[in-house]
């Protein structure tokens, strides 16, 4: 009773997905890739030049550089601390 | 200084200027988000301060926390996460055709009908009506209703496609898409949809069936509606063409592939058949791939150019999302590795995981997105850059404070109870860190209401201001 529910849960987004897969493949979805890195870029162009980064912001990048920098050691340390509590 | 593309004050060029009723479903969308940003904010600040003071609701029982909390979850999901990645998507996805929506009709109807479905997931709960299933709670009229908006919401996207100028696919065009129908597909699944009396099966089969939806209803719906948003944002910011559409594909099609499957590491502790573990354990390790082919895309694209990221608001909310994105994801496959949730699983570490991904991921991107649009479909520069800045630096201290808090008092619950410590005994070493979740709690709440007051003034302009 178990299997056919998650089979075909799973099985069905398989297919669904190699159905769409085939159809992009099909219509040259993934032809032409340069031309699709502009795409979002239309309406951009009329926009100013690149502005260069304020002492401030410098400031923000480094606060935020220093809260991804503790936070990966937070979660490094806890996964580190878990497996060495947990050694058979 | 030259004025970055999305802000700054004065007029907008004539064709920047929406016509009435343009985006209207994007406007809606928007306007979702924030309010219900503001409930579900308040809804988490109440339930954290009743771990702390749990006689706080006194006889009123549709406050009690069994209640609040999930109200909480269902409107920080539907009602502000997935609407503001959806009020950015309705505008983006027309501009990458280069065609109209396919009906702002049938959107406005969209937007009545998912703020009817949030009206009765709130009054319902409240009022104790639920399934009991986590993340699946509204019973089956609500049930029926937003997989009837994820049907109105895929039938307008997908006609607009069909109607499009554009021929290539842009790869957000691809996420938005997948992450609507398999929505769909996945809630009515996991509600058990066709059994309308108890919304679930029994016993085993459940239990899985619930994981597959609970893990993919955030991970089918959130993750790909963020990255949509991302790859429309990033490079519009940074002036920059995306660093590889390919790369992006692959990411796209690996995270349909793997992302299917991972549910059943939530229950690596049940008699679930082990090869179903072994799939979701590897798969959950496995999605390293679509993760960082996506990351890897948007920080080359940006490299660079955190100047530009940093002038644009909407950038800089997306920029930071795909910072938390990294860790939520690191966190993830870790957590699903046997030997690490014997201490992480069933307390306050999963609770700290949920919110990097949710609020610090989806929640920074679609506000990212919601300012990325807001001037685009309103036709005026945003009402203050510096409220916005204001509620960035609130929620970024707030979903940062959260993640350190309930890490560490998961980790000495999870130790405790790995160690036969009683669970009355565990609950006074971690009230403090309950405290300080609730004062975060309020840092969270205060930025939705600046959101919300910075959005209505931007759409809503006084007399006599800009046009």
């Amino acid at each position: 009773m178990i299997y056919p529910y998650f089979i075909t849960y799973m099985a069905a987004g398989l297919i669904l997905a190699g159905g769409v897969f085939a159809w992009a493949l099909k219509n040259g979805q993934f032809k032409d890739q340069q031309r699709a890195r502009y795409l979002p870029l239309e309406e951009s162009a009329k926009a100013g030049p690149p502005s260069d980064l304020s002492r401030i912001r410098k400031t923000e990048l480094g606060v935020l550089a220093g809260l991804a920098v503790a936070g990966l050691g937070a979660s490094g340390a806890a996964i580190v601390f878990s497996l060495l509590q947990n050694r058979p | 200084m030259p004025t970055p593309p999305f802000e700054g004050k004065g007029k907008r060029p004539a064709d920047e200027i929406p016509e009435p009723g343009r985006y209207a479903t994007a406007r809606g969308f928007c306007l979702t988000s924030a309010f219900w940003m503001i409930v579900a904010a308040s809804a988490g600040l109440l339930g954290a301060t009743e771990l702390i003071a749990p006689d706080l609701p006194g006889s009123l029982a549709w406050l009690s926390f069994g209640r609040i909390r999930p109200v909480h979850i269902n409107l920080v999901l539907f009602g502000f996460v997935t609407p503001g990645l959806l009020g950015a998507a309705f505008y983006y996805v027309p501009r990458l055709l280069r065609t109209e929506l396919f009906s702002e009709r049938l959107g406005r109807l969209t937007v009545l009908a998912w703020n009817g479905a949030l009206v009765a997931i709130v009054v319902s709960l409240c009022m104790g009506y639920t399934q009991g299933r986590e993340y699946a709670e509204p019973v089956w009229p609500i049930d029926v209703l937003v997989v009837g908006a994820f049907g109105l919401i895929f039938f307008n996207l997908a006609l607009t496609v069909k109607n499009r100028e554009e021929p290539l696919l842009y790869v957000s065009i691809w996420y938005v898409l997948a992450a609507v129908i398999l929505t769909a597909v996945t809630y009515a699944l996991g509600n058990v949809i066709w059994r309308p009396d108890s919304g679930a099966l029994s016993g085993i089969p459940d239990a899985i069936l619930l994981w597959f939806y609970g893990h993919n209803v955030f991970g089918l719906l959130l993750t790909p509606l963020s990255a949509g948003v991302a790859y429309y944002v990033i490079p519009r910011a940074c002036r920059a063409p995306l660093y590889s559409h390919t790369l992006s594909l692959l990411g796209f099609w690996s995270l349909l592939v793997i992302y299917t499957h991972i549910g059943t590491h939530h229950l690596l502790q049940v008699p679930v058949p082990t090869w179903l573990k072994v799939i979701a354990v590897t798969d959950s390790v496995a999605m390293v791939i679509p993760v960082m082919a996506f990351l890897i895309n948007i920080w080359y694209t940006a490299r660079g150019r955190l100047g530009e990221i940093h002038a644009d608001i909407g950038a800089k909310f997306v920029f930071t999302g795909t910072v938390m994105y990294f860790f939520v994801s690191i966190q993830g496959s870790m957590m699903s590795l046997p030997q690490v949730q014997r201490v992480t699983h069933f307390n306050n570490w999963v609770v700290g995981h949920a919110h990097v991904g949710v609020l610090g991921f989806a929640g920074m991107i679609a506000i990212g997105g919601l300012y990325a649009v807001l001037p685009k479909i309103s036709g005026r520069p945003l009402f203050s850059r510096f409220l916005a800045d204001l509620q960035y630096w609130l929620i970024l201290i707030g979903v940062t404070g959260f993640t350190v808090v309930l890490t560490v008092a998961g980790l000495i619950q999870g130790n405790a109870w790995l160690n036969g410590e009683t669970v009355y005994r565990v609950l006074g070493e971690i009230h403090m860190y309950y405290i300080v979740r609730a004062g975060l709690g309020l840092m969270v709440f205060s930025a939705a209401l600046i959101g919300m007051y910075n959005m209505a003034r931007t759409l809503f302009p006084r007399k006599g201001g800009a046009p």
